[in-house]
């Protein structure tokens, strides 16, 4: 907390030396011509509510997606708990206990809410073969489904969901399979002041939980109130780190942003 | 956002809720879907018996075929929405391995057909790890090039698989066993592989295993992020797919005693199974088959109407175009939701009467207080939301 001055990226400030949970080494991914991801060396915090800010095509997507595994990085590694989950298929990378949202909510539009949940419960091989609507499992699922607010709706089928309530339905699928880590993929896009709210709590009662957050996000508003540590992406690169506060007024930032 | 807008959206939200308690898809109750598959089951026992004549049986026994090859190509596309127009290659090699075995290796003809389709289930691993690393359109063009490779190899090789000459398999019922009686059998037989297709694909489709193939068939990606190891679950059911349709290639070759790559090998027999599959209800349980009843009945119709011409081609088309159009999800779906309309209580979520209404809104009020969950932020957070509490439109 008393390091004013944005650390170099990958390192701790020293000191308080916080927890390090999910890092990334010199990852970098490009398509075609364009570096979408240039060489980006970051640390987030475990137990806390990161941040991943920075103008629209600074490479926060990519990043993501080369993190869970959905593309395969040109160069550079992925670490998670002390272990390596670089080029993972991404089911792996999500068993190791990271769950992700997506940038423009996806569930699965055909199934209903209860199926939506109960998709992302994790069988045992040898019980592949068993009822999908086991009773502990619906159990959970309407708890959490309470938990987002939307319980009412478990027999509706998803695509039926106005776009609020999918997203709502995404973070529970998320919630469903009981990952350590959430990286949310722009969780106030699209939706109104009284939802953000609302997901502004759940993830600040989640947090408080014991999960971390890695959030990308445009909304400075939330991403100030919410995070405990923020990181300023810029060309596919991280170009400042620290509590929100300081982020806030680094000339860097308002250069990335602003384009001054 | 509070007062006004407030009392609608809860009693939305709760009528939303009382709805939700009936199942939707409960459009027809258990007891009529009992006795609808007691009435199936014995029209299927007593077809031979009423048929009028050996060629009726034949026909029979050609749409039972159709069924067992669209059911088994259902494991893989129904499930996974993964969609093979090449599945001939599975039925001719069914076909062919199981002849092969009784000829070559004069096996028995049984032994000959599992072990048939065994072989070909393991052939499907291979093939399936590399056309299962693409998606939609190119998964389409991978599995139309594996059949004409097949074709290809199965008509040049004529010294072992008889190439363009045919082969021709011994009946397996002695020849005291006259065609009419021939028929007979192989009709229950296809009917007995039937039922234990539909019976694995039920129970897959009420499994975890199933939801999680489901969950492929909507967003694979998706799928993938909450942990369903997708490229595994799509490979059983790609071999699994390809093991029943070499069953019913299998079955198909003992009966019809004659087998030519052209026929065996063909884009068109991929396409019927497609095809009928899309026309009953990929989504549904019995779908293929019906597809299979109605398609096979057309192509023998036109074919013994119009002879030798290509007219149950253009009629065949003709029939998927209108079913696009006007079913897209096909038959079974298409009727169940007509039902459905007749049926607005079960149906429309909004379709309240206004005692119950009085009722929720009393009620309603109520558990809007109690379940705050773990927010942390309380009943701030809580103020109801039209997006989120909106009801739903069907």
């Amino acid at each position: 907390m008393s390091q004013a001055t944005a650390p170099t990226p990958g390192t701790a400030p020293a000191g308080t030396s916080p927890e390090i949970g999910l890092s990334t080494d010199g990852l970098s991914k490009a398509f075609g011509g364009v570096q979408a991801v240039d060489g980006a060396s970051v640390a987030f915090h475990h137990g806390k509510v990161n941040a991943l800010i920075g103008p629209n095509g600074s490479g926060k997507t990519t990043f993501f997606n080369c993190v869970t595994g959905m593309i395969k990085p040109d160069a550079g590694s992925v670490s998670y708990r002390g272990s390596s989950i670089t080029r993972k298929a991404p089911h792996r990378i999500a068993r190791a206990g990271i769950g992700r949202s997506f940038q423009l909510c996806r569930i699965f539009p055909r199934m209903t809410v209860l199926e939506n949940m109960l998709a992302a419960v994790r069988p045992h091989p040898l019980h592949l073969l068993r009822s999908s609507h086991d009773r502990g499992d619906i159990e959970r699922a309407r708890e959490l489904l309470t938990r987002v607010g939307i319980e009412h709706l478990e027999r509706v089928e998803a695509r039926d969901l106005s776009y609020g309530q999918q997203k709502l339905l995404e973070l529970g699928g998320v919630l469903m399979a009981d990952p350590e880590t959430i990286m949310l993929d722009e969780p106030a896009g699209g939706v109104n002041p009284a939802l953000i709210d609302r997901i502004a709590g759940l993830v600040r009662s989640l947090n408080a939980e014991g999960r971390t957050f890695i959030v990308v996000e445009h909304n400075m508003d939330l991403v100030m109130s919410l995070s405990d540590h923020v990181v300023v992406f810029d060309r596919g690169r991280p170009i400042c780190e620290g509590p929100p506060s300081v982020v806030q007024n680094d000339p860097r930032v308002l250069e990335a942003y602003l384009g001054i | 956002m509070p007062s006004a807008s407030d009392t609608r959206t809860a009693d939305t939200g709760a009528a939303a809720a009382h709805a939700g308690r009936r199942d939707p898809r409960g459009v027809v109750p258990t007891i009529v879907k009992a006795v609808a598959l007691v009435l199936l089951a014995a029209a299927i026992v007593a077809f031979p018996s009423v048929a009028a004549n050996p060629f009726i049986l034949s026909v029979g026994v050609v749409i039972m075929s159709y069924a067992v090859l669209a059911t088994g190509w259902n494991f893989m596309g129904g499930f996974t929405g993964y969609m093979s127009l090449g599945h001939a290659a599975y039925a001719g090699l069914g076909g062919y391995s199981t002849a092969l075995l009784i000829v070559k290796a004069e096996l028995n003809p049984w032994v000959a057909l599992a072990l048939g389709a065994l072989i070909t289930a393991v052939i499907a691993v291979p093939v399936g790890i590399a056309s299962l690393r693409v998606r939609g359109a190119s998964f389409v063009i991978v599995s139309i090039a594996f059949v004409l490779i097949l074709l290809l190899v199965f008509q040049s090789w004529g010294g072992f698989t008889g190439g363009s000459n045919g082969l021709r398999i011994p009946r397996p019922f002695g020849p005291e066993v006259l065609r009419p009686e021939q028929h007979e059998r192989f009709f229950y037989i296809h009917a007995a592989l039937l039922a234990v297709a539909l019976l694995l694909w039920w129970l897959i489709d009420r499994s975890r295993f199933g939801i999680g193939l489901k969950a492929i068939r909507e967003d694979e990606d998706k799928a993938q992020a909450l942990g369903v190891p997708t490229f595994q679950y799509k490979l059983v059911a790609f071999v699994l797919s390809a093991f029943f349709t070499a069953l019913g290639g299998g079955v198909y070759a003992l009966w019809f005693g004659f087998l030519d790559p052209v026929f065996q090998f063909s884009i068109l027999i991929g396409s019927y199974m497609v095809l009928m599959s899309l026309l009953g209800g990929i989504r549904s349980l019995f779908g293929p088959a019906l597809g299979a009843l109605i398609v096979g009945y057309a192509v023998e119709f036109f074919k013994s109407e119009y002879g030798d011409t290509q007219f149950h081609l253009v009629a065949t088309g003709l029939l998927l175009g209108i079913v696009v159009l006007f079913m897209p999800d096909g038959i079974i779906p298409g009727v169940t939701g007509l039902l459905r309309r007749f049926r607005p209580q079960a149906s429309s979520i909004r379709e309240v009467t206004q005692a119950e209404l009085a009722e929720q809104r009393a009620g309603g009020a109520h558990t809007g207080t109690d379940s705050s969950g773990g927010d942390s932020t309380g009943g701030a957070t809580r103020a109801p939301d039209p997006q989120v509490t909106e009801g739903v439109h069907p």
